[in-house]
This record gives structure tokens, sequence and C-alpha cells, in this order.
């Protein structure tokens, strides 16, 4: 099974360092479970805009240790709920990649991207020729390639289907 | 070129001569390790038999679980939780460890840590058990493969290595010595990769020191830290241990991805503003900052030296009148010794509040504070919201600098004190 593709727009880029990613729906709204709720409350900080300007498909930018902090779920669930597909960053902190890996959640390392991108860009995300590519602006840079497990993870839609597959002969 | 010791006892695990760091494996964990905490160990005993068919563990002496958050319950909700996880344990034969104590700490006092194992948890603190020499990983939700697998999936580590040299000055603790290395490092310079600790330092760092600075890691950015155990960490570990192992080191000739060479002699004493832990600053740039509550305790202190230190500052004195102090023994264990040693007593004729070994305080589900609240702590996290409300601060720093903050109703400098 290949890992498909992404493309979509760069619907935001998070441009600190060690970026906490519970503060894309804030830290008062992280135990809201009801889905509609949570990703009402996501990027009031950053974009108060950002739900109706996001589209499916569109894809985070982040930068150096992106994830870093204490890492909780529900601000990806929300981002997802909203139709974001992936996140590619110069580099990320392991426990939130991790998590998010093991939500079926794509994530991709490519040191450059903050210099390559500009937010709304179209980019694609190359899983095969392992590359990240601006197709407005026509560039591209390498990614990072994704481990076997990882790479079998995001192919599972996650975690339990992973596990659910036949255990691979390494 | 020789082997680091993650790459030893990875090696081991998985069932081959030798591995390198960048190998992706199959490896067998010595020990499955969590604690109950919904949304990780209720959904795994749940998926274990509804998605996996799986209705008891193979090799139940390789599993622990402990009950040490929502303890005591404050919920019946918490209460159903804890009476799922005793059901499961015992359904399972699976040894149950409850009310005991933090489980980092708790699972080195009974044998976890067996020197050259490797244990997995889903909570990345786990790392604290390190110090024995003991490969420990908090893997997060992917612990449910180690519930119903035999192996994991694992890419063997790279590793950083920091020589510590140097003296320690008074009042300067191992918590300190962790922050400085986020300070000079930085937060991501062990990212993916495994924390060795070593240097002719190590020697004058106690155990329980140095179960504070494996313990804390994750803010490397490392998958966990390790240390080549001397003589007297493994004179701790192995008589406890649990499963008979021979000890494995670091060749003099690994390879490493960085090495570093820290002096710790003119470290001062730190403090972490919130709300990050990678900001580590001199302490002194922030005495007399007002604070309104004090926590000793979590995985990450509340041992032993950390409360005799609290109890030599405030033996004779006071906590200033309003401030809330809560100290929190890690463990039973370490609970009964400090009340041998006379240190309870002093802790609460000074008017801290003294209470059971529970995880609660360090998360905010206890002693929680309100909007513009500041506190000074020795718990595990500084983040936004993490002890209350999200408007609330959090100084990290060591348990000197909060009992002497305790006496002052301001951050404070513990070294006047001693």
């Amino acid at each position: 099974m290949a890992l498909n593709n992404l493309r979509g727009r760069v619907a935001f880029i998070f441009d600190e360092v060690n970026f906490d990613v519970d503060q894309i729906v804030g830290v008062k709204n992280i135990k809201i479970q009801d889905i509609d709720e949570l990703a009402a409350a996501a990027m009031q900080g950053y974009d108060p805009d950002f739900r109706s300007k996001v589209r499916p498909g569109d894809i985070l930018v982040g930068a150096d240790n992106f994830g870093y902090g204490h890492p909780h779920y529900p601000p990806m669930r929300a981002m997802r709920h909203l139709g974001v597909a992936g996140v590619v960053a110069e580099s990320f902190s392991p426990g939130y990649w991790r998590g998010e890996i093991s939500m079926g959640f794509p994530q991709a390392s490519c040191p450059g991207v903050l210099g390559l991108v500009e937010r709304w860009d179209e980019i694609e995300l190359d899983w095969a020729a392992n590359e990240l590519r601006n197709l407005t602006k026509g560039r591209a840079l390498p990614i990072e390639p994704l481990s076997f497990a990882d790479r079998s993870m995001l192919e599972a839609g996650g975690l339990l289907g992973y596990l659910k597959r036949p255990v691979a002969a390494q | 070129m020789g082997f680091t010791i993650t790459e030893k006892i990875l090696a081991r695990v998985s069932g081959r001569a030798s591995v390198r760091a960048g190998d992706e494996i199959m490896a067998k964990p010595d020990f499955v390790i969590a604690y109950d905490f919904p949304g990780y160990t209720d959904v795994y005993f749940k998926q274990m038999k509804e998605d996996f068919g799986i209705a008891r563990v193979a090799e139940p002496e390789r599993f622990a679980i402990f009950i040490d958050h929502m303890v005591p319950a404050a919920t019946p909700k918490e209460e159903e939780l804890h009476i799922g996880t005793r059901t499961w344990c015992a359904e399972n034969n699976v040894p149950l460890y409850e009310r005991k104590g933090i489980g980092h700490q708790v699972a080195a006092e009974i044998g976890y840590a067996t020197p050259g194992a490797f244990v997995v948890h889903f909570d990345g603190h786990v790392s604290q058990l390190g110090t024995f020499g003991c490969l420990a990983m908090g893997i997060r939700r992917n612990l449910l493969e180690a519930f119903v697998r035999e192996r994991i999936s694992i890419k063997v580590p790279q590793t950083v290595r920091v020589n510590l040299r140097g003296t320690l000055a008074k009042g300067v603790m191992a918590r300190d010595v962790f922050h400085h290395l986020v300070r000079v490092m930085g937060p991501a310079s062990c990212r993916f990769q495994v924390l060795e600790i070593g240097g002719p330092a190590l020697s004058q760092i106690s155990t329980e020191g140095l179960q504070t600075i494996t313990g804390l890691a994750m803010f490397t950015g490392a998958v966990t830290a390790i240390v080549n155990p001397d003589e007297a960490r493994l004179a701790y570990a192995l008589p406890r241990a649990r499963k008979q192992l021979d000890p494995v080191f670091s060749d003099p000739d690994a390879t490493y991805a960085a090495v570093h060479d820290i002096d710790l002699t003119n470290l001062e004493p730190l403090v972490v503003i919130p709300p990050t832990p990678a900001n580590s600053r001199n302490l002194s740039e922030f005495v007399g900052l007002e604070v309104h509550a004090g926590y000793l305790g979590s995985c990450a202190s509340g041992r032993l030296e950390d409360l005799r230190v609290a109890a030599q500052i405030l033996q004779g004195r006071q906590v200033k009148p309003g401030f809330q102090l809560n100290v929190i023994p890690t463990s039973q264990e370490i609970m009964a010794a400090a009340g041998r040693e006379g240190l309870i007593s002093i802790l609460a004729e000074a008017g801290a509040f003294v209470s059971s070994p529970s995880c609660d305080y360090c998360f905010g589900r206890i002693a929680t504070m309100t909007a513009n609240q500041r506190a000074v702590s020795t718990g595990t996290l500084n983040v936004r919201g993490r002890m209350g409300s999200p408007d609330s601060e959090i100084y990290l720093c060591n348990a000197a600098t909060v009992a002497a903050s305790a006496i002052e109703g301001a951050i404070a400098d513990p070294r006047r004190y001693l």
C-alpha cells in the first residue's frame, strides 16, 4: 500500500520554535469533548477567521521542535475536523510526533520549509520522492524519509489499523 | 567501533547479535508499565478484547500497573476507573501497585529498574529508570502495541553523550543540573535521541538526584536518558532486580551523535519561568517575585534529599501566613523514611501541608490554582494550566528554593538559609 501524496494550501505557518500545540485551542479548552465546539475554539488566538478560510486538504507548517511541551491530542483533532490533512515542520518534538503518527495524521520533517513556503501557497507532499514541492512558487525541498513503522502506521490510518495488520517481516 | 549501552540493550531484546542506531527492529520489552488513566489503560483493556480478541495478556509478570493518579479518588467516575483497573489486573494476573507512591519511583524501589532491561510506558517520565542502566521509554498511545504483541517496533536511537564535571555549589541540586542542560544544549538538542549522562561529577550526584535528571529528559527532546550504572546504582538496583540480566555499559569507542562536556562548578540555582520548560534562568533574576503556593513533590522531586533540604531550611521557621506549601513525598517508602528521620514533624510544625504520595498535585487536579496565582514548584512541567487556571503561573525550581520561598512568600534564594 502506498501512502497518498498530500496536496493543499498552506493554511497557517506557526513560526514559533518549540511551539506548544495546546495553544491552538487554548489550554482552557483542552478538555472540550464535543468536536464542533473544539473546532470553534481552534485558532482563535492566531486567526479568528481560520475556520472559514481553511479547506479540506490544507496543510499546516511549523518551525523547529514543533510540538514541544506537553502535547495533548485535542488541538489536532480539531484541525483534522476542519479538514487539515497534515503538518510539515522544520523538525518535530518526539512526543508530539509519535502521538499524531499513531492517530494516522501525516507529519513530515522538512528542514528549510519556513523559507520554502508562504501562507496560502499550494504545496504537495510527495512521500515516494521524499520531497515537498511548492507548486505556487515552483521550488522544492527534500523531506526526511519516514521510518518503516511510521510509514506503515500512516498507511494503515493509525495505530489500530497498523496493529491489525500481520506483523511485517523485518 | 563499539556500542552504546542503548544499542546493547536493544540488541538483546531484538534477538540480534548487534544493532546500530538507525536500525528498525522488533523488540520485546522486559517490562511493560502503565498507570491507570482515562484514554490510556481503560482504552487498552477494551481494545485488547474488542479489537484484537485477546482475553489475557501473555506473560503477565512482564506487566505492572500503578494507581497513582486520582489518588484518592474525588469523583465516582474516578473510582470506577480504578475499579476497572483492579478488575483487569486480577483477571490478567498482572501485578497492581496502588497507593504505594508515584509509579516511576516505586518501579525503581521494587525492581523494575533492572540494569540492562528494556522498559516501556506511555508516560515519558519513566526515563528515570535510566538512572540504573535500564532503557525506559515513554511511547504514548503506542504502548498498546506492547499489550497486543510480544514485540514492538522501534528504531534504534542515536545517543547524545553528556559528560558532567566540576563540583556542585551549596544550594545547587540535581534539578538545577537538568535545567542547565536544557539551557546550554537547548530544548531540541537530543530530539529522538537518547541522553546518556556520565562524567566525573556523577559520583557526587545522588541516585535520587540522577532520577530527577533522567526523569526530565523529554525536555531536551530525548526519547529517554540513561546512565552507565556505577557501584552505588548497582548496589541499589541489583538486589531488587526482577530479572536476571547482566548489566551492560557503553564501550569507550561507542559512536555518539554529539558529546557535550558541561562544567557544573559555577552553576547557580535556576528557575524555569512559564510557560515552557525551555525557559531556564538564574534564580537570582527572579528573587523577590511574589508567589502564593509551593509544591514539593512529583516524580521529579519529593525524595529524601529534597525533604531533608526543605526540613533543614524550615526547621524553627514558619511558612508565611497565607502561603500554601504542599509537601508530597514521592512514595510510601520515602514518606516512612522521612518520618523515621523526623523530617515530617519539622515540615508539619513549620506549617507545610504534608500529604501521602499522589501524582495529583503535579497536574492541578488538587491544590488547584486560580487566575493570577503563582507557584514555585518541583513538579515536572510549567506549561499554561498545568496546575489549574491557564492564567496561573508555575516557576519550576529545586526543593530548597520551594522551601525558602515558602518562608518569604516570594521567590527566595535558598543559600542564605543553608
